[in-house]
């Protein structure tokens, strides 16, 4: 506080035009500071003003969403748009984490095999083309992959699901959904795994060839539990894309009304895929219901981070065979 | 070594290529997909023609001249040609499978080029040009000649009268001119928004705070952006920004401006690390050497740091236009998801990834000309990408020679 | 020689254009300690390296001559390098523990090579450990992570684990050079005690660690085997100049 003070005084006290111009100049960086540092603060102030208010006003005489049902509802909603008050999210926010954990299920083996290969087995060549790929795959923009779900995927998923008797209905499906996220966070987990497996150090590498093992064994037993501490960031940034993706979801997704849907061929619903459901024309509680959607989706995002930001340091304690 | 311990050795160095090859496999296929169905409306109208399809009622007062040109040799025996009113129909089929007649070459002389739009007699120079759709002929003796009878009758029954009483036509639409502007605007006022704010931030954060609680609280402040996802922003962008543009701006609703602030905030925590990074990358021998010689730490600032992190500014800049052109969920609730023909950035329109998601949630979806979108999106972030590892390469040389 | 494990003759060594090793013939003996000193950059470890074809891993690694394991070239097509180093082991320069247990650690070679029953695993990882003068230490926290170890118990751990492989020879490289006095007196201790049944070869930056612990001595300079002989002869009557020279320290 003293500091602060003796600071800001010194602030006031300059000796000649150009020690002011410093000064002017330094407090313009402060300022460029304290508005960067602030969004965060902006973000959750007003999403959650805006959030709030089905839960405490009247909603223009609908009536006041009810919080609990909201959270544990399995219903999207109950009753025609505009007159109903009976929203709830609780279902989606299982449909949600489902989806999330299942596409990081599939794209970890996949990712961190393939930063492996990268890292370690494929010659030079090979693998400045192969990190060359990954870039560009990280690089398309999500809206592109919604597209390639919608125009690809979708049919081969109708097809699919017709030769297993199941009406699909054009192939959105929770399967379309999982492919698309993934195929979107596969980029990131093999990137950032290859970086944890090239930053193994060589003493390790050749500590264990000394010992009669062979690549594949030293590859598999020493190499990836050593960069295991990475691996699993890169899941965790993963899953945290696979929980905030948008666009692309609510393209394959199929906005299913009820659930929870945990049936491969069934049509689904994220928290995001919901909260772009029928923008095009929507005011008042449908209009402010998608901001309290946005309030879940932070605080789902947030405890799902912590909590494997626990594991994490979990494992790192804990030796795996 | 047991042969079971070999065969499990092999499994496992199969997998590995498996999956490499599974990688390789979604990236060609991704592109083999939008290739595939976007090249074919690849043209030159494609990026000048509006989106929205125009619809216009032609009317002729005085014909002093009519055409003397012969029927032009690139024009084909399924363009039928009219040597009197120097124009072509052909037949054509919609996106919905209906047959249309399309202009298909319009001769100079054309008194067709001097017509009067029968809606806006203020509208000069109002003509009918290649590429137009016709509707409709009608005549002051005789029936009109209608779309549906084909290109043939249509240029018979013009070519056998003298004047008409006026020709109903569209313009083909389907451009996406207003959604390339639009994304240039966006591009720009983001960059305006964001360089600013985040190189000052990162210039603050690296010379001149202390390393203190303070110092590291504001950094976690701004590490925390990178954890939102962009609707997040989008909805901030809804709450915050578009408010504040429609009470201090013309604007009526969410706009091109408030979808810019809105992509501003998403880039600064890219801006600042890289801005950061490129800072740190500056010898303190630098700093010393100016302040030594009597220069304020302003001077220093800008005339000897900034200089040297340049190239990575740069590469922050190139990251943030990729990313800016790719974003859409942000948009999409920052500005609106209107596609629009006039763009102002006080209005509402879309930008080019907006416009895929505008075209994918219609009913039914356009599926190619997303596709044409994507291929131009994706052309240019390839294009950024390696721009950027040409810039980090040179940079890196002169690093290492000593710049 | 009847008590040789390895027999090397006219062994030659290229790093692309560079020659590391210039015709080296030694025959180094069973369960004794043979030490390599030389200056910096002559070519020992190098030549250690050659023993269980460690240098394989290096790139524009060239290699004309004989290595001789038991009379069979290690160099030889078809070679089954990995039983090799299951019988030659080594312990390098800085402590390298995997990030697993203890136990883990020292059971990482014998569960390569597919045991799997866990009693038999843990005797291993019972005698290993003691010959190597750790197990009282660590008994009851072989659970524990490795890299909590201090550096000189990490380095008895690499043994440990070199020992779990029953190998017949084991190479170390500098294994003292980046540990406190007090933890190399302990490993040379061991390594005293070792040689009862493996046969050691040691490279070594310290002439008083070579004097002190080796039976036999090879004395090495740009590349060249200069002298080899029973340690005392080579550092009390060394018949080159250039040993002379490099064991009153006018070199190196």
């Amino acid at each position: 506080m003293k500091t602060l003070i003796s600071n800001i005084k010194n602030l006031f006290h300059f000796n000649n035009k150009r020690e002011a111009l410093d000064k002017i100049v330094k407090l313009v960086f402060l300022l460029a500071t304290i508005i960067s540092a602030s969004f965060i603060v902006i973000i959750t102030v007003f999403i959650a003003e805006e959030g709030i208010k089905p839960f405490i006003t009247d909603n223009n005489g609908i009536g006041r969403v009810d919080f609990w049902k909201f959270i544990t509802g399995t219903t999207w909603l109950e009753g025609t748009t505009f007159k109903s008050n009976l929203y709830g999210v609780g279902y989606i926010i299982v449909n949600t984490l489902y989806i999330a954990f299942l596409s990081l299920l599939i794209a970890l083996p996949i990712g961190v095999l393939t930063a492996l290969f990268i890292a370690k087995i494929a010659p030079k060549k090979l693998s400045e083309t192969l990190r060359t790929i990954i870039e560009l795959l990280a690089a398309i923009p999500s809206i592109v992959y919604g597209l390639f779900g919608s125009g690809v995927l979708l049919p081969m998923i109708y097809n699919l699901a017709k030769s297993f008797g199941v009406q699909s209905p054009g192939g959105n499906s929770v399967l379309a959904t999982v492919f698309v996220l993934v195929l979107m966070i596969l980029p990131t987990i093999t990137a950032l795994s290859e970086v944890a497996i090239r930053s193994v150090g060589k003493e390790i590498e050749q500590g264990s060839l000394a010992l009669g093992a062979t690549k594949t064994q030293t590859n598999f037993k020493v190499i990836l539990t050593s960069a295991k501490s990475g691996i699993f960031s890169s899941a965790i940034l993963g899953i945290g894309r696979a929980l905030g993706e948008a666009t692309a979801v609510s393209l394959v997704a199929g906005n299913s009304r009820t659930g929870p849907n945990f049936g491969v061929f069934d049509i689904t619903s994220t928290l995001t895929s919901t909260m772009l459901q029928g923008l095009k024309e929507t005011i008042g509680i449908d209009y402010d219901i998608r901001f309290s959607v946005g309030i879940i989706l932070m605080i789902v995002i947030l405890i799902t981070n912590r909590g494997l930001n626990y594991v994490k340091r979990k494992i790192g304690n804990v030796d795996v065979k | 070594m047991s042969s079971k311990r070999k065969i499990i050795d092999k499994l496992l160095q199969i997998t590995t290529y498996f999956s490499a090859i599974f990688v390789v496999l979604i990236l060609s296929l991704i592109f083999i997909f939008v290739i595939k169905n976007g090249y074919t409306l690849i043209n030159w109208g494609l990026i000048t023609n509006d989106y929205h399809a125009q619809f216009y009622n032609g009317g002729i007062e005085e014909i002093t001249s009519y055409s003397n040109t012969d029927k032009p040799d690139f024009l084909t025996d399924n363009d039928y040609y009219s040597e009197k009113w120097g124009i072509a129909f052909s037949d054509d089929i919609d996106r919905e499978g209906k047959t249309v007649i399309v202009v298909s070459y319009v001769a100079i002389d054309s008194p067709l080029n001097n017509m009067f739009d029968k809606n806006n007699t203020d509208n000069l120079d109002f003509k009918i040009e290649n590429g137009n759709i016709v509707t409709s002929i009608k005549f002051y003796d005789k029936p009109s000649a209608l779309s549906m009878n084909g290109a043939k009758k249509m240029i018979e029954a013009l070519d056998q009268e003298n004047e008409f009483r006026e020709i109903v036509f569209s313009s083909l639409g389907g451009g996406i001119r207003g959604s390339l502007i639009t994304t240039f605007y966006v591009i720009g006022l983001t960059l305006i928004f964001a360089l600013p704010v985040g190189i000052f931030t990162a210039i603050y954060l690296n010379e001149f705070a202390k390393k203190n609680r303070f110092t590291n609280f504001i950094r976690g402040m701004i590490e925390m952006l990178t954890g939102v996802p962009s609707i997040i922003f989008g909805l901030m962008g809804l709450a915050v920004f578009v408010p504040l543009t429609i009470k201090y701006t013309p604007a009526t609703s969410a706009n091109i401006l408030s979808g810019s602030l809105t992509l501003a905030v998403i880039l600064l925590p890219v801006i600042i690390r890289s801005t950061e990074e490129s800072l740190k990358v500056v010898p303190d021998d630098f700093r010393q050497a100016s302040l030594a010689l009597g220069a304020n730490n302003t001077q220093t600032t800008f005339k000897v740091v900034l200089r040297s992190a340049l190239p990575g500014i740069l590469t922050a800049t190139l990251l943030s236009i990729g990313r800016i052109i790719g974003e859409s969920a942000a948009l999409i609730f920052a500005v609106g998801t209107a596609v629009k023909d006039e763009i102002s950035i006080f209005g509402k329109s879309t930008t080019l990834a907006v416009h895929i998601w505008s075209l994918m949630t219609d009913e039914p979806a356009n599926i190619e000309l997303a596709s044409t979108i994507s291929i131009i999106i994706l052309a240019t972030v390839l294009f950024l990408n390696l721009l950027i590892k040409l810039i980090s390469r040179n940079y890196m040389k002169r690093i290492n020679q000593g710049g | 020689m009847e008590n040789s494990v390895f027999t090397i003759s006219n062994l030659n060594l290229h790093y692309g254009t560079f020659q590391a090793l210039n015709n080296i013939n030694i025959d180094i003996e069973k369960n004794k300690v043979t030490a390599l000193i030389g200056p910096s950059g002559c070519g020992k470890s190098t030549f250690l390296r050659c023993l269980n074809r460690m240098n394989d891993l290096i790139d524009k690694c060239k290699i004309s001559g004989n290595v001789l394991y038991h009379s069979e070239d290690v160099y030889q097509k078809n070679y089954d390098v990995i039983s090799l180093r299951t019988k030659v082991g080594m312990v390098f320069q800085k402590p390298n523990p995997f990030p697993m247990t203890i136990f883990d650690n020292v059971a990482y070679g014998p569960r390569c090579q597919g045991l799997k029953n866990k009693n038999q695993l843990y005797k291993i990882v019972e005698s290993s450990l003691k010959k190597a003068a750790l197990w009282e230490e660590v008994k009851d926290r072989l659970k524990e992570s490795a890299m909590g170890l201090s550096g000189g118990q990490q380095q008895r751990l690499c043994i440990a684990r070199a020992i779990a492989m029953e190998p017949e020879v084991i190479l170390m490289d500098e294994p003292t050079s980046a540990l406190d006095p007090i933890a190399t007196l302990k490993i040379e201790e061991l390594i005293n005690d070792l040689k009862k049944n493996y046969a050691i070869v040691i490279v070594t930056h310290s002439m008083q660690q070579a004097a002190r612990i080796s039976d036999n001595t090879a004395f090495f300079l740009s590349g060249e085997l200069i002298e080899y002989n029973q340690t005392d002869v080579v550092f009390t009557a060394p018949k080159e100049s250039k040993t002379e020279d490099y064991i009153t320290g006018r070199f190196g």
